[in-house]
């Protein structure tokens, strides 16, 4: 088997850098991938500046070409990222069982984070296809649309049969969590990996930045709850 | 009178044809500085003569009394069972081959480990019997001294959920014994000789970052430093090579 082995090693000596490369790339990806995060609710935080500012910066997206090209740029990354990811995350049941039972048995810290980082990305996954499909079909962004989006109730902005859900508050709350978690557990990890920091004192440091984050992207929530709240009805669409 | 201990303890002995794994209880009682390596020998003793775990030092140097004490990796003649709760169980650690009970063949898996890390100085430097030997300075001396304190114990192994479903995975250990040698000045291996032992998947860039190893290395080897830096060193080592390889296709 040993032989066998190294055979395969041998044979495969043109494809020597495939793991080195692949690592890397899974790592560069996690980082833009967390600075795009960061950056994204920054801008959407300056709704609860001015939602004057949060317009200026919306137009200025387009303006600029930053939106032309940044979010093809990010779902692309988004999509490398999960391909890339994807191989570390356990797969097969197998795996998934010996993973289960070895984070409760050893009940270890680090460990059930990323079991959690596992969970949350499946989250992400499938909620940031269903923000970015909703978004661009409403695009361009302003603080009037995107106010009566969150406060609305339903998929279809109406009541299902006289039953009233805060659909989209609701899935962004859960969305930010499950993004946040992601990505700034996801970032200790690739720092931990590469970084010749205490990994404790950074952890800490990346929870207080994540803590801030969340308090941004709920404040953001809010503000945008209180606008549609004083709109006049149905809403204004600038 | 001390406590009342009670270990729940994993039993299988695959060499008994027909033996089922189970979960046995053992009371015992808890005297001034048990640690479970004496708690197990009494059981030994004066209980059941069949129990089967290893030992060797008692004193966490020789690495063989590993195993999962209340699920965590610890090594039994270092854990003092005052600091368990009366009611705790004791499993073998995952990974590696089961011999029967606690025992477990870590031996196996280290052979291969050390002839995958080609873990020994490689050098083309004459030994001669004659000569002083080369001293080396006592800062060097000492960032080796770190690593080198592994005891082969497997608790690094056994945590690592990347080792546990990926069994070509060298481990936290492997990349440690790695470093190890990357450090030495003795050695005379280049970098690229270092990266086609350990810059691949089965190696360094295998690592999830999931520091259950170091965190629970029980000689408290800064396992993340030393990962980090082969990774980092491999990194860099590989992005200079330039591999000729087989056209299979
Ligand atoms: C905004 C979106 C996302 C951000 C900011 C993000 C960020 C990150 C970061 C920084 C890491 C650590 C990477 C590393 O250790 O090298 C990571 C790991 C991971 N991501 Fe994402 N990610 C995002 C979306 C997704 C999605 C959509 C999926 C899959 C459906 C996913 C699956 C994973 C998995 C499975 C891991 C664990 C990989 C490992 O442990 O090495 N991520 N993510
Ligand atoms: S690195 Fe630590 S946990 Fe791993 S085998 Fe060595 S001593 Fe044991
Ligand atoms: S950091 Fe995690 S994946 Fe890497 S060797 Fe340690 S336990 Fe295993
Ligand atoms: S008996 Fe040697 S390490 Fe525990």
């Amino acid at each position: 088997m040993e032989l066998a082995k190294n055979l395969q090693t041998t044979i495969n000596r043109s494809y020597g850098k495939t793991d080195l490369y692949v690592d890397l790339a899974q790592s560069i990806s996690g980082v833009l991938l967390i600075g795009f995060l960061w950056m994204h609710m920054l801008f959407v935080a300056t709704i609860v500046v001015s939602p004057d500012l949060f317009n200026r910066l919306s137009i200025g997206l387009d303006e600029y070409y930053l939106a032309q090209v940044g979010i093809p740029a990010t779902i692309l990354l988004i999509i490398i990222h999960i391909f890339l990811a994807l191989r570390r995350a356990p797969v097969r049941l197998r795996d998934m069982r010996i993973t289960y039972r070895m984070a409760k048995m050893m009940n270890h810290f680090d460990t059930w984070i990323w079991v959690g980082q596992v969970v949350s990305a499946l989250f992400v996954g499938v909620m940031a296809s269903i923000h970015l499909w909703i978004i661009l079909g409403a695009w361009p962004l302003r603080a009037a649309t995107s106010a009566m989006r969150v406060a609305s109730t339903g998929p279809a902005d109406h009541t299902w049969g006289g039953f009233a859900f805060p659909f989209f508050i609701v899935f962004y709350v859960i969305f930010l969590i499950a993004g946040e978690y992601h990505g700034g557990f996801g970032l200790y990890r690739i720092l931990v990996k590469w970084g010749w920091w205490d990994r404790h004192t950074m952890g800490w440091v990346l929870k207080g930045i994540t803590v801030v984050i969340v308090g941004l992207g709920i404040a953001a929530l809010y503000t945008f709850t209180q606008i549609a709240a004083n709109l006049p009805a149905g809403g204004v669409i600038q | 009178m001390g406590r009342q201990l009670t270990i729940s303890c994993f039993r299988y002995n695959p060499n008994i044809p027909g033996d089922k794994p189970r979960m046995q209880d053992y009371k015992l009682e808890e005297h001034e500085g048990m640690t479970l390596f004496v708690a197990l020998n009494e059981i030994r003793e004066k209980q059941d003569p069949t129990l089967m775990f290893d030992f060797v030092c008692r004193a966490a140097i020789c690495g063989s009394c590993a195993m999962l004490i209340n699920g965590r990796p610890r090594l039994a003649c270092k854990t003092m069972t005052s600091m368990l709760p009366s009611r705790f169980t004791v499993m073998p650690l995952p990974v590696f081959k089961l011999i029967g009970d606690l025992a477990v063949d870590t031996g196996t898996w280290f052979r291969d480990l050390q002839i995958r890390a080609e873990a020994w100085v490689h050098t083309n430097k004459k030994f001669d019997f004659n000569a002083l030997e080369v001293r080396m300075e006592n800062k060097t001396c000492e960032e080796i001294y770190d690593p080198e304190q592994c005891i082969e114990c497997g608790c690094c192994v056994a945590a690592c959920i990347t080792a546990n479903i990926r069994p070509d995975f060298i481990g936290a250990t492997g990349i440690n014994r790695v470093y190890r040698f990357l450090i030495d000045p003795r050695d005379e291996r280049s970098n690229a000789e270092y990266y086609e032992v350990i810059g691949n998947e089965d190696g360094t860039f295998g690592c999830v970052g999931l520091m259950a190893c170091d965190d629970l290395c029980p000689k408290d080897i800064p396992l993340q430093q030393n990962l980090a830096y082969v990774r980092r060193k491999m990194a860099a080592a590989g992005l200079k090579l330039d591999f000729k390889g087989v056209k299979t296709s």
